[in-house]
């Protein structure tokens, strides 16, 4: 039992900005409408604030001590109530070393470590160790308890190149975030902002004509754009992904560097994902769903286990890092051809409703009502005709579209259950639908497909169940 | 689809399930009964309390006369050595296979309703999903409870 020890007093820097963050817009609000004699106060006031946040962070620290056992990690934390939390080795899937700028000034890294938990939130993390200390926990607890050996040959790797990442922020499709992120920043700096300038604004807004307003939006939306590549390229920085024996290691970032690691045994399923965009360029991403991670919070449901490559790449990709994944190159069972009617109908409705109801209460706008009911019958014929699945002994391989077509491979015995259904018009039709429960991150994973033939679901229920004689 | 599970669940379920039904189509008539006072009260149009009377009508029939019956003439199950398999509803046919070795619990639950009439639900649960068969014996539903936990065993490779 090694003996008890605190992490690196920048620690309490990242406790104290972590506090700091909820109360600063409230603080500032303050100093900017508190006026004259007041704002002395005021000021004082939010010195003994900060002084109380900083001495927080401080006990914070100070009660948080952590020990490296021999066959487990301990943790105690809590200023009053003492917390101890002792995960034993057996049950860490996977430690994550991450180091934003501030750590990287100090040469110190984050590390979380995850159990298999179903939850989102780690297990434990430390906020801030010396990187020498951070990677000798790693190696302490890595992912299973067998041993592991030098690999003899180099291990499989390959990095992303600046082009395909340059190419990955222009195609990522992340303006629609970013629109909505500018939309909540302003939401809250209007308040902060003096009406009078706020008016004046909207009067010179209508004041302009037509022309500069479409010129203004295409330059908004451009600019947005470029956001969005740069996001994608402070992200995806560097993106690297190794394989040891039995883990996929991810290393990526520029600002914030993260490191994941991927216990193989734990991936449920591997998929390629084309989205609206980058199908026409002939450029995918690939992904798995991996149980229990929660690498990404929030950011995607998925682990991306390469942002971008050409589709021709894939296959190599594949057969490199996760061979049993190899997706087969066969014709798949699509849906018949009676099916696709529900496709446009499921597709097109709402816009149908919203389309006639446009040319009744504002016939002036109902060109773009009509427009987006073309669209989403356009996307209807687009999931009619990527549906589909294919059988190669245990494994399944499946294809979908929402917005984005997918690609997923799926083992028989990572199949949690899996559901026929058939409503009273596809009975008539001899159609069903089949959905595949999957476990992902968030729990669960369900893949639907629609409308496939009866005969067709009958053979993916009889591949998956036990009772062959039916 | 394939070929229905054998089991039914117990024949009371119509009954567990109607009244289960009347309570709730009870506080919709409370409901309507209320709006009709006041509707009544500030003279406004006639024609909602008929529309809300005739709509009460017909979800009374629905949900108490026809769908119990109904729904209980498709539940079935079916309790394999190496699977579960399920089937239920009314509009939309479902069939799900659950294997044994993805089955991480089992429970039995029992409201006061089908206290009554001495039912409980089996309730299975895997990694991802859960799934519910709904009103059997009690004695049927404890020990397809403890069958089921016997059956399934973790496989040594699952997460």
């Amino acid at each position: 039992m090694s003996k008890v020890r605190r992490l690196h007093p920048a620690a309490i820097l990242f406790q104290f900005f972590k506090l700091l963050k909820g109360w600063v817009i409230y603080l500032l609000i303050g100093l900017i409408t508190i006026k004259g004699e007041g704002l002395i106060y005021y000021s004082l006031l939010v010195l003994l604030f900060i002084f109380v946040l900083l001495t927080i962070s401080i006990l914070k620290w100070y009660r948080f001590t952590y020990q490296i056992g021999e066959d487990e990690f301990r943790i105690e934390y809590g200023i009053f109530i003492r917390k101890k939390r002792y995960i034993s080795k057996h049950r860490i899937q996977s430690i994550d070393l991450s180091a934003n700028p501030i750590h990287q000034i100090f040469h110190l890294v984050k590390v979380e470590i995850e159990t298999a938990g179903s939850g989102t939130d780690t297990e434990a993390s430390l906020q801030a160790v010396k990187l020498a200390e951070g990677e000798k926990i790693r190696e302490r607890f890595k992912g299973s308890s067998i041993q592991e050996e030098q690999p003899k040959q180099k291990p499989a790797s390959k990095n992303i190149t600046n082009k395909d990442l340059l190419l990955a922020g222009a195609t990522s499709g992340s303006t629609g975030v970013i629109l909505a992120l500018l939309a909540a920043v302003f939401s809250e700096i209007e308040q902060i902002i003096p009406d009078h300038f706020y008016d004046q604004t909207v009067a010179w807004l209508i004041g302009l004509s037509v022309t500069y307003i479409i010129l203004l939006a295409a330059a908004v939306l451009i600019f947005i754009w470029i956001l969005g590549i740069v996001g994608t390229v402070l992200k995806y920085w560097n993106f690297t992904i190794t394989k040891t024996e039995n883990e996929l290691v991810i290393t990526r970032g520029l600002l914030v560097k993260k490191h994941a690691t991927i216990p193989l045994k734990r991936i449920q399923a591997v998929g390629i994902k084309e989205s609206i965009i980058r199908q026409p360029l002939g450029y995918v991403a690939v992904f798995a769903e991996v149980a229990g991670s929660s690498l990404d919070n929030g950011e995607d449901f998925s682990t991306l286990l390469f942002p971008i490559m050409k589709k021709g790449e894939v296959k190599r990709f594949l057969q490199h890092f996760l061979p049993d994944y190899t997706i087969p190159e066969e014709r798949l069972t699509t849906i018949p051809k009676r099916g696709i009617k529900y496709y446009l109908f499921r597709g097109s409705v709402l816009f149908f409703i919203l389309a006639g109801g446009s040319m009744f209460f504002i016939p002036k706008y109902s060109w773009l009502f009509i427009l987006l009911l073309v669209i989403s019958v356009y996307f209807g014929y687009l999931r009619s005709k990527d549906c589909g699945f294919h059988i190669k002994g245990e494994r399944v391989v499946i294809q979908f579209r929402v917005l984005s077509k997918m690609t997923v491979l799926l083992y028989k015995k990572r199949i949690q259950s899996m559901e026929n259904k058939q409503h009273f018009l596809q009975r008539k039709e001899q159609l069903a639908t089949v959905k595949i429960s999957i476990i992902a991150r968030e729990g669960s994973a369900n893949y639907k497909l629609k409308e496939l033939d009866e005969a067709d679901t009958n053979i993916l229920s009889d591949w998956y169940s036990f009772q062959n004689n039916r | 689809m394939r070929e229905p599970p054998k089991h039914r669940i117990s024949a009371d379920a119509v009954k567990a399930w109607k009244i289960t039904a009347s309570i709730y189509i009870g506080i919709l008539w409370l409901i309507a009964i209320i709006a009709g006072i006041i509707i009544w009260f500030f003279a406004w149009p006639l024609w909602i309390i008929i529309a809300a009377i005739v709509i009460n009508i017909v979800c009374t029939y629905l949900f108490i006369v026809l769908l119990p019956k109904k729904r209980w003439e498709r539940w079935r199950y079916e309790v394999f050595e190496q699977e579960i398999y399920i089937q239920h509803g009314i509009l939309i046919l479902s069939q799900t296979l659950v294997p044994m070795i993805r089955v991480q619990h089992v429970d039995t639950k029992q409201g006061p309703i089908l206290k009554k009439f001495h039912l409980a639900s089996v309730t299975i649960s895997t990694a991802a999903t859960t799934h519910e068969i709904p009103a059997l014996d009690e004695e049927n539903a404890y020990e397809l409870r403890d069958r089921i936990s016997r059956l399934a065993r973790v496989d040594e490779d699952d997460v």
